[in-house]
């Protein structure tokens, strides 16, 4: 009898002692979380990491760890502790689709295509998946599938923010201006005045070679993000091609100012001043492109014309 | 807690991730994929007056049928080393003189063959007036052994058969035309060897109207056949991040050579003194042209990741390089781009000839418009030939009057140089269709390639790309060459084409060939101008003879030559519809009607 009674005991002490545990373990977690939340970065990482060395197998504490490294910042450690999160719930497409966000800060686009490939089958309605998986297809240069998966986003969440817009990059991409100026278009009437949209939409009528409206497109552009070179080049180089040589100058020179070593400020303004019956001057800047130009090494195997600038 | 980690990993975080995220991604992508371009939807409209091409193909492939059975070789198909990719040039002309166009295809060689001194000839297939053609190779004595690339066709000792110039890889040939359907090699005699140099296009034109024609030579890359470098190793043998065949940068570039003709059968090398391409650019294409109408050829070069070059010609015997001041050397961006192939024509009839080049897949081809000032603007967006190029590399250009409406639209070779792109989802194939881009009479053209038949929806490794009316119909043909296939003869068949007007040059105290003549005609009250040669495109020489499309004009009212020796003739009024051959100092001597040929 007593022998009985001291087992139950132990047994439910030892019940206790889980119960405990699995509270303590739950409430880790969610104090984790809130700090998460919080913004209380330091913390989530101190008591995350205590977490993961006391629970290893703990998807989801790996999960907010993960989490709060990239939010701070170490990519590294983020990305190591979602792996690990992934690997011990393959199921889950939570800790998946962060790790995608890490790889995409990383500039891994290929191995952010590999999860969100994944966080899709799991969540095929998941609109911001299929968005930052065009985003990743586009980024490895694989276009065609891009604009499926913009495309499904935009069927999912007709409302999504900048899916138009990633729509029209991926067909710009592809030389496709026309349709990518339609969805320029359409995401400017759906989600306001964004800066990186209006420039897109410029340079896109740019390269259709419709400059009056590029111009317009441009300006508004340099206004919004006063501070980005390619704009102040694109707008200089639309104003050349519509017959506008003498705006361009100021327009050029601003770039310039903002990027000393970009030699194609140079190119055009040379061409806005030979407009601008400006010879000498048009011949100075010739010289300085060349000298830039001879600064920058060739990087591959063969030219393709340009950048988007 | 579900209901957090949505908002963290759902809407809330990832909405403000992607946002911030747009500057980065646009940027990277960006230097990746590149830029923008535009392309007619699958559905836009048909021009009123674009040729109906439901009812029946603009171009039919009639290859087989006309009796061309070569196939081109150029080593392996896994296309490893960079000699391996630019094999293909062709040639249409009158190497017989009975007033049909011939056809020339030169062969590569593979590394195997070309180290065991296997030879591939070029094969000459002469036109039987019946719509066949019939292999005359074995006796022709063009008999070249190497690794060949292009062709240049001309009359160099002014006797009034053509003669041709095969360019290969560290040696290229000069053979003289025999009167006899023969051919006799004249490489040492005249000194015009090429030699240790990769020649690729090349082309016949008298820079100093002494009346004899010189020669001008792309040369590509300067490497040793028995030490290429490996495949796929380095940055400089990378695509997009996969592993392609090496160059050409990285590679040593190899210097284009201009050969003078003596007029006794000997050419001098004059590239040193007249400043060739000092800096040994990779030379690709090669053309002719009178750009400033000054009566003195100037030459542009397209040249493959460097800047494309405009040699300015003095009129003094010399020449300045101005590309860069012209706004032809590089993009609209000042950016370096793999020029292949180039033409000219007076596309918007404004009565100067402007330039089209094509480049690399993810950049824009060129359409260069010529602003009558010394300077080029780049139209290629406006006119509507720029975006719809970003996924194709372009290699052969041509433009030619194919439903003589009497504005010029343009053709265009494509094909990739990596095999590998295939399949990798980049939009980029290594097989490509090929354009045709109708002249819309305003400035623009449109793309119909998809809607001109099966013949031109069909893909191709395209390369060289020229025009021949073969069958003397008054219509443009055209024959473009295939890496490792089967050249393609595509007979024009575009319905209810306009009338036209054929001129074949006879230089007397101008080189015999006419190279270099100035022609304008009137009709209709509008002017045409076209310059008169053979060498253009990519390793290419087309029908030296200049078409005319004159639309609904029956006949032509006037037209002025001005020949290269200062020499101007007039003729006109003439009916439509017929081949006027017209000889310096006299008019016309010779009328011919188009002929009704078997197909």
């Amino acid at each position: 009898m007593l022998r009985t009674l001291a087992l139950a005991a132990i047994i439910l002490v030892g019940l206790s002692c889980l119960a405990a545990q699995a509270q303590t373990q739950a409430q880790t977690r969610q104090q984790v979380l809130q700090y998460l939340e919080a913004g209380r970065l330091p913390d989530a990482i101190a008591m995350g990491e205590k977490a993961v060395s006391r629970w290893p197998d703990d998807p989801e504490i790996r999960h907010w760890l993960g989490l709060a490294y990239f939010k701070s910042g170490q990519l590294e450690p983020a990305r190591e502790q979602l792996e690990r999160a992934r690997d011990l719930n393959k199921q889950e497409p939570g800790a998946r689709f962060d790790l995608a966000l890490v790889c995409l800060s990383q500039q891994d686009y290929s191995a952010a295509a590999d999860e969100l490939q994944d966080v899709v089958k799991l969540t095929p309605s998941n609109p911001l998946a299929h968005v930052l998986l065009g985003r990743s297809y586009l980024n490895s240069n694989r276009s065609v599938p891009a604009i499926d998966e913009f495309k499904t986003a935009l069927r999912l969440d007709p409302a999504i923010r900048l899916g138009h817009y990633h729509l029209g990059f991926a067909y710009a991409s592809l030389g496709r201006n026309d349709e990518a100026i339609a969805e320029y278009r359409t995401e400017l009437q759906r989600s306001g005045e964004h800066p990186e949209v209006v420039y897109e939409l410029g340079h896109s009528l740019l390269e259709a070679g419709k400059h009056e409206e590029a111009v317009g497109y441009l300006q508004r552009a340099s206004e919004l993000t006063a501070q980005n070179p390619d704009i102040w080049y694109n707008l200089g180089k639309a104003q050349v091609l519509a017959g506008r040589a003498a705006q361009a100058e100021a327009s050029l020179r601003r770039a310039m100012e903002l990027n000393p070593h970009d030699p194609s400020p140079h190119y055009q303004l040379a061409r806005a001043l030979e407009k601008l019956g400006r010879v000498e001057a048009a011949r100075s800047e010739r010289e300085r492109f060349a000298e830039l130009k001879r600064a920058q090494p060739a990087t591959s195997g063969m030219a393709t014309g340009r950048d988007h600038k | 807690m579900i209901v957090i980690m949505r908002m963290l990993r759902g809407t809330f975080w990832a909405t403000i991730f992607v946002v911030a995220l747009i500057g980065t991604l646009r940027l990277t992508s960006s230097a990746q994929t590149a830029p923008r371009k535009k392309k007619p939807t699958a559905t836009s409209k048909v021009g009123a007056e674009v040729p109906a091409t439901n009812s029946k193909d603009l171009f039919v492939d009639v290859t087989r049928a006309a009796g061309i059975d070569f196939r081109l070789t150029c080593g392996s198909k896994e296309k490893l080393y960079v000699v391996e990719t630019q094999c293909g040039g062709a040639a249409a002309f009158d190497y017989d003189n009975d007033g049909w166009m011939d056809i020339l295809v030169v062969d590569g060689s593979t590394l195997e063959d070309y180290r065991a001194g296997k030879c591939h000839p070029p094969r000459l297939y002469r036109n039987q007036h019946d719509g066949t053609f019939i292999d005359v190779s074995a006796k022709s004595g063009l008999n070249f052994c190497g690794w060949g690339y292009g062709v240049a066709v001309g009359d160099f000792d002014n006797d009034g058969w053509e003669d041709v110039y095969i360019t290969g890889f560290h040696g290229s040939a000069l053979y003289r035309n025999n009167h006899d359907g023969t051919f006799s090699d004249v490489t040492a005699k005249a000194g015009v060897a090429n030699a240790d140099s990769w020649g690729t296009s090349a082309a016949f034109g008298d820079y100093d109207n002494d009346g004899n024609l010189d020669l001008y030579i792309a040369n590509y890359v300067d490497v040793d056949i028995n030490y290429l470098p490996k495949f796929g190793d380095g940055p400089f043998c990378q695509y997009r991040g996969i592993p392609v065949n090496c160059g050409p940068r990285g590679l040593k570039g190899s210097r284009d050579r201009l050969y003078h003709n003596n007029g006794d059968g000997t050419f001098t090398d004059v590239t040193e003194k007249l400043g060739i391409d000092p800096e040994s650019y990779y030379g690709l294409g090669v053309e002719w042209l009178d750009y400033d109408k000054d009566g003195c050829l100037d030459l542009y070069v397209a040249d493959d990741s460097s800047p494309s070059l405009l040699y300015h010609n003095n009129c003094k015997g010399g020449f300045t390089e101005i590309g860069a001041e012209a706004g032809v050397a590089y993009s609209s961006d000042g950016r370096e781009q793999a020029g292949m192939g180039v033409d000219a024509a007076d596309y918007d009839r404004d009565g100067w000839p402007d330039i089209v080049k094509t480049n690399f897949s993810d950049d824009t081809n060129n359409l260069y418009h010529n602003d009558r000032n010394g300077e080029f603007t780049d139209v290629a967006g406006a006119a509507g030939i720029g975006a719809i190029s970003i996924p194709f590399l372009g290699f052969g250009a041509k433009f030619l009057d194919f439903d003589n409406d009497g504005w010029p639209d343009l053709f265009i070779a494509n094909g990739h140089v990596d095999p590998q792109v295939e399949g990798q989802a980049f939009g980029v194939g290594y097989a490509e269709r090929p354009f045709l881009f109708h002249n819309s009479k305003n400035g623009k053209f449109e793309e119909i390639g998809e809607r001109a038949g099966p013949a031109l929806r069909r893909k191709y490794v395209g390369r060289a790309a020229l025009t021949a009316d073969f069958w003397n119909r008054g219509r443009e043909d055209l024959l473009m060459t295939n890496l490792d296939g089967s050249p393609v003869l595509l007979r024009n068949e575009a319905p209810m084409p306009g009338h036209w007007l054929r001129i074949k040059t006879v230089g007397t105290k101008s080189n015999r060939d006419g190279f270099g003549a100035r022609v304008e005609i009137t009709a209709d009250g509008s002017t045409r101008y076209s310059e008169v040669r053979a060498g253009s495109s990519f390793e290419s020489s087309s029908d030296p003879r200049l078409h005319f499309g004159l639309g609904s004009a029956t006949h032509v009212d006037a037209g002025v030559i001005r020949w290269p020796s200062g020499q101007v003739d007039k003729f006109g009024p003439e009916a439509a519809d017929q081949e006027l051959v017209i000889e310096e100092g006299r008019g016309v001597i010779q009328r011919r009607s188009a002929t009704k040929a078997k197909r």
